[in-house]
């Protein structure tokens, strides 16, 4: 019990009502969708355990409340975060253009010793939607933003159909990884350090 | 005994409460099972209901009392129950006042939807809005792909002049509220009519904009959804679910830096560490002194964590303290405050058994509001004004106040919410070893939780919590 702690991962999921945050983590926690979710009211979570590179971990996924006036329950909800997931629709332009503040907002309640490095993931949520005909924001443009915050990794995704959210995640663990202090921890003496390494953000998790 | 007999023989309490809010068949296996059962004898039933009135319809509002504490509100009457436990009609009212007051109430909603049909012409259109309408500076947004159901429709937009400021922040609100509204009780075969869901739409979107200091924050539909349902004139059930926003908007006022339902969650707290002060230290070295697991029950009143059904049985419990407070002024409102004082005193312990204690004596306190209530129309601003009346004098009475530190008036919810986390007691102590598992262990009981059981426990609570505090008074003193 004494190392269970030190291999939980814990992920925060953010971005405005509606986009599918709830979604996203019920498609890659219990593999399924439903039309019948609620609003999050405050905060919930799930649990998912997750092998990378031969190790074990206990992701722990905070869905939020979208609406921004629940945001100053964030100081609570985001301490102790080592990764944060911005979702957006790619049929709402409002939702992308306000990744940014969910982004500076997350920085400044979360308060990470290293906020020029804390790893975020930007998901594009929705694409199913009319075939992609509704779409209003271009991976172009998205990829230009995440570019442009730090190479954030990028993935267009489909909560409902299940498109991309596997791979999503995953990238979403191994940076909440690479944000946990080694000594901190529960590790065999055979760190992969070469495996870590060849995961910089500038490089891998591609979609 | 024949009397008796022909309670149990009563067709009316044979109905089974999931029949008259079905679920669709294919959410069934996921919805919360309901409990509760309306009861021959207990369960206020629509005959009861009846003879609960004289002649000229005024109400023996005692005697409905007993009977909703007892056993709930059967489903047929529960609208017009409701309107009075919510405290939209005075008891001592005659039908013919009553008609009179829906009338104008009729009339007044009316007006305040054409107000806002003028300002977006969805309102009342039969659709409801889920997309962003318009830009934070008033800037209207295009949707071309909007969903059907959708539009941005509204004369002011097109005419160029900038939109006054409270106009904005109103049209900020309208796609958050279709969001919601298209998510709440999506299990009910009710919603699945478009015409229901844009009628509690329009319910909450007239409401934001009577109420500006909340607007809509989410949560507010979940608790607006079972009296658009019970309420068959759309009017009714918006005067009705503006009671009850009274009873619970300090919850949704939210600043940059906090939300309302955290005072409450401190008062949870505080009981938590009157009544079970190892569970509370537990929780405090996990992190979770601030008690935020428990946000949601207190925001949407159970509704997540019941059944349908269960949860209106819940309410109507509950909302009986306020309701009991009325009788009791009513007696009490002759006597001098010094008197009240040492009443209050007697009355903690008097009243354990029948949720007046706390509610009573903070009653006493707003006594002048309490009857403007029953007696003054409904409108809003006038009694956000006397609220302000209300609060100074409020801090009058805290310093000669038996609870100095009670700020708020403490609801029966929090005392479920008490009694939720003390039936967990055991698992919370052993297996919670962190903030996650706290939540885990309570999600798990979500919909397994017994509304009757719930209530009959918060009140030992309550108990326990009103000895642990006049016994602190009495050593004080």
């Amino acid at each position: 019990m004494a190392s269970r702690r030190r291999m939980l991962l814990k992920v925060i999921i953010l971005g405005d009502s509606g986009v599918g945050k709830t979604s996203l983590m019920n498609q890659y926690v219990n593999k399924r969708f439903s039309n019948q979710y609620k609003a999050t009211i405050g905060a919930d979570f799930l649990t998912k355990e997750v092998q990378i590179d031969d190790r074990l971990f206990t992701l722990q996924i905070w869905d939020t409340a979208g609406q921004e006036r629940f945001q100053s329950l964030g100081v609570a909800f985001y301490r102790g975060a080592d990764c944060c997931v911005l979702v957006y629709d790619v049929n709402v332009t409002k939702s992308f253009e306000k990744l940014n503040n969910w982004r500076e907002e997350f920085l400044i309640q979360a308060s990470p010793s290293d906020p020029e490095n804390f790893p975020f993931v930007v998901l594009g949520n929705k694409i199913d939607v009319d075939g992609g005909n509704s779409r209003t924001v271009s991976e172009k443009k998205a990829k230009a933003w995440c570019a442009s915050k730090g190479n954030i990794p990028y993935f267009e995704t489909s909560a409902k159909e299940g498109f991309n959210v596997e791979a999503a995640f995953e990238c979403i663990a191994r940076n909440a990884i690479k944000n946990e202090p080694e000594e901190d921890m529960y590790l065999p003496d055979t760190i992969d350090v070469g495996g870590a390494g060849r995961q910089q953000r500038s490089s891998g998790c591609e979609c | 005994m024949r009397l008796l007999a022909c309670c149990y023989n009563d067709p009316e309490m044979q109905i089974d409460p999931d029949t008259v809010y079905p679920i669709r068949p294919d959410c069934r296996d996921d919805a919360p099972k309901t409990r509760f059962k309306p009861r021959p004898g207990l369960t206020l039933s629509p005959r009861r209901w009846k003879l609960l009135h004289n002649e000229e319809g005024c109400l023996d509002i005692a005697g409905m009392i007993k009977r909703v504490q007892r056993g709930g509100v059967h489903p047929t009457i529960k609208g017009e129950v409701w309107e009075f436990l919510l405290g939209c009609y005075d008891p001592k009212s005659t039908t013919e006042q009553r008609n009179q007051l829906r009338q104008q109430r009729r009339l007044e909603y009316e007006k305040l939807k054409t107000k806002c049909r003028e300002m977006d012409t969805t309102v009342g259109s039969g659709r409801v809005i889920t997309m962003p309408v318009i830009t934070e500076d008033g800037q209207p947004i295009e949707n071309p792909n909007s969903d059907g159901g959708t539009s941005v429709g509204s004369e002011q937009q097109t005419s160029g002049a900038p939109l006054p400021k409270e106009v904005i922040q109103w049209k900020l609100l309208l796609h958050q509220i279709g969001l919601d509204v298209n998510r709440t009780d999506r299990v009910l075969v009710y919603y699945e009519s478009q015409e229901n869901l844009a009628r509690l739409w329009d319910i909450l979107a007239v409401y934001s904009w009577i109420d500006k200091d909340i607007g809509y924050c989410q949560g507010m539909s979940d608790l607006c959804s079972p009296i658009s349902i019970i309420l068959e004139h759309e009017a009714d059930a918006f005067w009705c679910f503006e009671r009850l926003m009274r009873r619970v908007r300090g919850n949704f006022i939210s600043t940059s830096t906090s939300i309302g339902v955290r005072a409450q969650l401190t008062t949870l707290s505080s009981i938590m560490k009157s009544v079970d002060p190892k569970l509370h230290e537990h929780l405090e070295n996990l992190d979770g002194g601030e008690y935020l697991f428990a946000f949601r029950m207190l925001m949407v009143l159970f509704r997540r964590e019941f059944s349908f059904v269960d949860t209106m049985y819940l309410w109507e419990v509950s909302c009986l303290d306020k309701i009991s407070c009325f009788i009791v002024i009513n007696v009490s409102n002759a006597y001098s405050p010094v008197v009240l004082e040492i009443c209050v005193g007697l009355c903690m312990r008097h009243y354990c058994y029948n949720f007046k204690t706390l509610q009573l004596m903070w009653s006493m306190e707003y006594n002048p509001n309490l009857f403007s209530m029953l007696e003054s129309d409904t409108g809003i601003s006038r009694e956000t004004t006397k609220d302000e009346g209300v609060l100074k004098q409020c801090g009058k009475f805290e310093r000669k106040s038996l609870q100095a530190a009670k700020k708020d008036e403490i609801p029966l919810s929090i005392f479920v919410v008490a009694s939720v986390l003390e039936a967990r007691n055991k698992k919370l102590l052993v297996e919670a070893k962190g903030l996650d598992d706290v939540v885990k262990i309570l999600n798990e009981i979500t919909g397994s939780l017994d509304a009757k059981k719930a209530c009959r426990e918060a009140l030992q609570i309550h108990e326990k919590y009103l000895n642990t505090v006049s016994f602190r008074f009495i050593h004080k003193s």
